[in-house]
């Protein structure tokens, strides 16, 4: 099966094939006349009956209607079972000796041809009605055989079309119920040892059942009806093992007519079973694999985060203390400048603790935005007096239309941010340029929404490191030193917990802009009271 | 001052002792309040995190038999707190880390209000005056149509200057308490009050924004 797995095209081909084909349906028909065998023997019997009827009006002699009669029989053998066959060859030999071997309405025979000739007519009605059955339990037997590779081949596409395991295993189960006409549940192991059903399976699982599950998942083994465990439970229970363990258990109810899922099919459930183990497991060991990689990479992030705050830390302390100490005994002019000195440092210790707090709201998700109302016209200069001591000099040109909307946002996270990418501007660009902040409305993919955009002359961006610049300790190209880069991480998680995103682009005069952009939805009516 | 961390006190006591005030410490919620009922302070401040007992019960222990001014104190991010703080009837908030000179100009405002507020039926604040008595608005001379809504909220303001309001308060006050989440009346209200009434491009103004939690109206806000 791995092989055919290889050649599974891309998913998405895969699934519009399967439902071109559709999933293996029951073969109801087969499965009828299987169960109802009464009929063809009433068939058989209704054949003879009306073929004698009609050789009442021929002029046909004894003899050219036996043949006739074998002709039936013969014909019969290619539809019917091999009881009914039986049933067709002794009637028509009654029927032939009785209404027709003279003489007639008596089953003696006159003449000694006539009986030699009833004798090899129910031989051979016999044998045909024999080879026939065989060839078709032969050609059923193929047939079956054919129906489960085709299954099987389904079900290996399923599972290896690159999906999501649930949604895999979702459809692995649905085959499972058309293939086998019967509704299943899938009841898989949990990481904390309990089990869990599958939501795809039809058939829900009481108290009882589960009780089963727990006892055919510990000792590996089937149970329910048709076992030698629990055989008096209502369905068919089946590991999924791999290996030694278990990773699931596959439970087969009734068909849809009461049926037993017959011995023959028993082994295709196997394999099920067992090609779903084979993806549990694959996907195990890749969670595993991702988990250890994440870990590797937590551990990376962790030590840089380590280093680089021990760094941010240390800076503004060793210039407070000096500073401190310095104090003392200076004076006059020297005595301003290390008071300048200790309110940048403070500054910058104050940032570096808000970002690294805000980062661990981010990351915690303990951060609920609380969306309301909020006016450009309010958030512009909330942000604008955070960020004044970073933009000494620094023209700020504000751009909002006369009839800018209220947004529904989190007033503070907006603020924060608006106020993170001024600083961001105010570090990566030139000191004196000039910064924009503009504000108005914008459509993303058909959504109405509104952007607050900062804009500045600096050197810009290019496209390769705007994605990356959202990346918590990316730092920029041209970056002073100091800052975590965590700023514009902070940014995206702010506006993302608002339902809106960040994006870096290209001033048009030159220069970077970044746009904040949240969608728009119209406030309620406001009551006037201009009357 | 009502606050556990013994180096703040320091702080805040040089600050205030140099600007003239007398300063009484207390370390918890329980202390403070049996401080304040013994000494009777003009005004208290008070740090929402407090050991013992939170700051909002302090403040609704306090409210029962006070009217003193309070001006709360908290950290970044704890929006929430605030809001119960100023809905327990506390005047005022900071955010720390603050600057000294804004905490000085906070409790001056603070101060100023309890003095007997409106001597003449006058109120002026920048170049606008409103005629309480006669409900008239002027700015700088001209007279200013005020809806009766804007008007009331106005009215709110000057009652309450130099005072954080929150959107609930204001919402309750003039739309009813079924209106307490309605935000967007009062941002477009605030809207067309500061249009008829600020000068243009004017920051800090008189109508202030406090970002998520209210408005703040101060009569004279280089002070």
């Amino acid at each position: 099966m791995p092989a055919a797995a290889a050649e599974t095209p891309p998913s998405r081909v895969v699934t519009a094939g399967m439902k071109a084909a559709g999933r293996p349906a029951p073969d109801n028909a087969c499965r009828s006349r299987l169960a109802t065998p009464m009929r063809e023997y009433l068939e058989v019997l209704g054949v003879i009956i009306a073929l004698t009827l009609v050789a009442g009006f021929t002029p046909l002699t004894h003899h050219a209607f036996g043949h006739v009669y074998l002709l039936a029989v013969i014909l019969l053998c290619l539809r019917v079972g091999r009881g009914p066959v039986l049933l067709a060859a002794v009637s028509s030999a009654l029927a032939w000796n009785y209404f027709f071997i003279p003489p007639r309405f008596s089953f003696q025979l006159l003449d000694y041809d006539d009986g030699i000739l009833l004798g090899i007519y129910f031989v051979v009605a016999l044998i045909a009605g024999q080879l026939t059955a065989r060839i078709r339990a032969q050609e059923r037997h193929e047939r079956g055989q054919q129906r489960q590779a085709t299954a099987l081949y389904h079900l290996a596409r399923a599972l290896a079309a690159g999906r999501p395991l649930d949604e895999a295993l979702g459809e692995a189960v649905h085959q499972a119920e058309a293939l086998f006409g019967a509704p299943v549940a899938l009841c898989l192991a949990a990481e904390n040892g309990t089990w869990t059903e599958h939501a795809a399976g039809a058939l829900p699982l009481g108290a009882a059942e589960k009780q089963i599950t727990a006892w055919v998942a510990a000792h590996g083994r089937e149970a329910g009806r048709g076992t030698g465990d629990f055989a008096d439970a209502a369905d068919w229970y089946v590991p999924m093992r791999r290996g030694g363990t278990v990773l699931g258990v596959l439970v087969f109810g009734r068909a849809d007519g009461g049926d037993d899922i017959p011995g023959e099919q028993r082994g295709l459930a196997d394999s099920f079973a067992a090609q779903m183990a084979l993806l549990v497991e694959r996907e195990h060991l890749r969670a595993i694999a991702e988990r250890e990689q994440r870990l590797a990479e937590s551990d990376r992030l962790h030590r840089t985060l380590f280093d680089s705050v021990s760094h941010e830390l240390k800076t503004p302390l060793a210039v407070l203390r000096t500073a401190g100490s310095r104090l003392e005994t200076a004076d006059g002019s020297r005595r301003t400048a290390l008071v300048r000195e200790i309110r940048t440092a403070t500054g910058r210790l104050d940032r570096l603790v808000a970002n690294l707090l805000d980062q661990n709201r981010l990351e915690s998700g303990s951060l609920r935005a609380r969306l309301d109302w909020c006016d450009v016209g309010d958030l512009i200069p909330a942000a604008r007096r955070a960020a004044d001591e970073a933009l000494p000099g620094r023209r700020v040109q504000v751009v909002v239309p006369d009839d800018m909307p209220l947004l529904f946002a989190d007033a503070a996270l907006m603020e924060h941010a608006l106020a993170n990418l001024l600083l961001n501007a105010a570090h990566h660009t030139p000191p004196g340029t000039p910064v924009e902040i503009a504000a108005g409305r914008e459509s993303r993919a058909g959504r109405p929404g509104i952007f607050v955009r900062v804009s500045d002359r600096g050197p810009g961006l290019p496209p390769e490191v705007r994605e990356k610049l959202f990346q918590k300790f990316s730092r920029g190209p041209q970056a002073r030193a100091g800052g975590l880069g965590l700023g514009l991480a902070i940014v995206r998680g702010f506006m993302l917990a608002q339902g809106g995103d960040v994006t870096a682009g290209e001033n048009p005069g030159g220069g970077a802009c970044f746009t904040l952009w949240l969608p728009h939805t119209a406030h309620g009516a406001v009551p006037d009271d201009e009357s | 001052m009502i606050d556990d961390e013994a180096q703040i006190r320091r702080l805040l006591r040089l600050t205030l002792e140099e600007a003239g005030y007398a300063v009484d410490e207390a370390e918890t919620g329980r202390d403070g309040l049996r401080e304040a009922s013994r000494r009777g302070p003009d005004a208290i401040i008070l740090d929402l995190g407090l050991p013992d007992v939170s700051g909002v019960e302090v403040l609704q222990a306090l409210r029962e038999r006070s009217a003193v001014p309070v001006l709360i104190l908290s950290v970044f991010g704890q929006e929430d707190r605030k809001i119960a703080g100023l809905d327990a009837g506390a005047d005022d908030y900071l955010t720390k880390p603050f600057a000294d000179g804004e905490l000085l100009a906070r409790l001056r405002a603070l101060l100023r209000r309890v003095k007997p507020a409106v001597a003449s039926n006058r109120f002026r604040f920048g170049p606008v005056t409103v005629d309480l008595e006669r409900r008239l608005v002027t700015k700088a001379g001209r007279p200013v149509k005020l809806t009766s809504m804007e008007y009331a909220l106005l009215q709110l303001f000057i009652t309450h200057r130099d005072k954080a309001l929150t959107h609930r308060q204001i919402l309750r006050e003039l739309w009813g308490p079924k209106a307490e989440g309605q935000t967007h009346y009062l941002r477009t209200y605030l809207m067309r009050l500061r249009r008829k009434l600020e000068p243009e491009d004017e920051t800090p103004g008189h109508f202030q924004t406090e970002s998520g939690i209210g408005y703040r109206f101060v009569s004279d806000p280089e002070n």
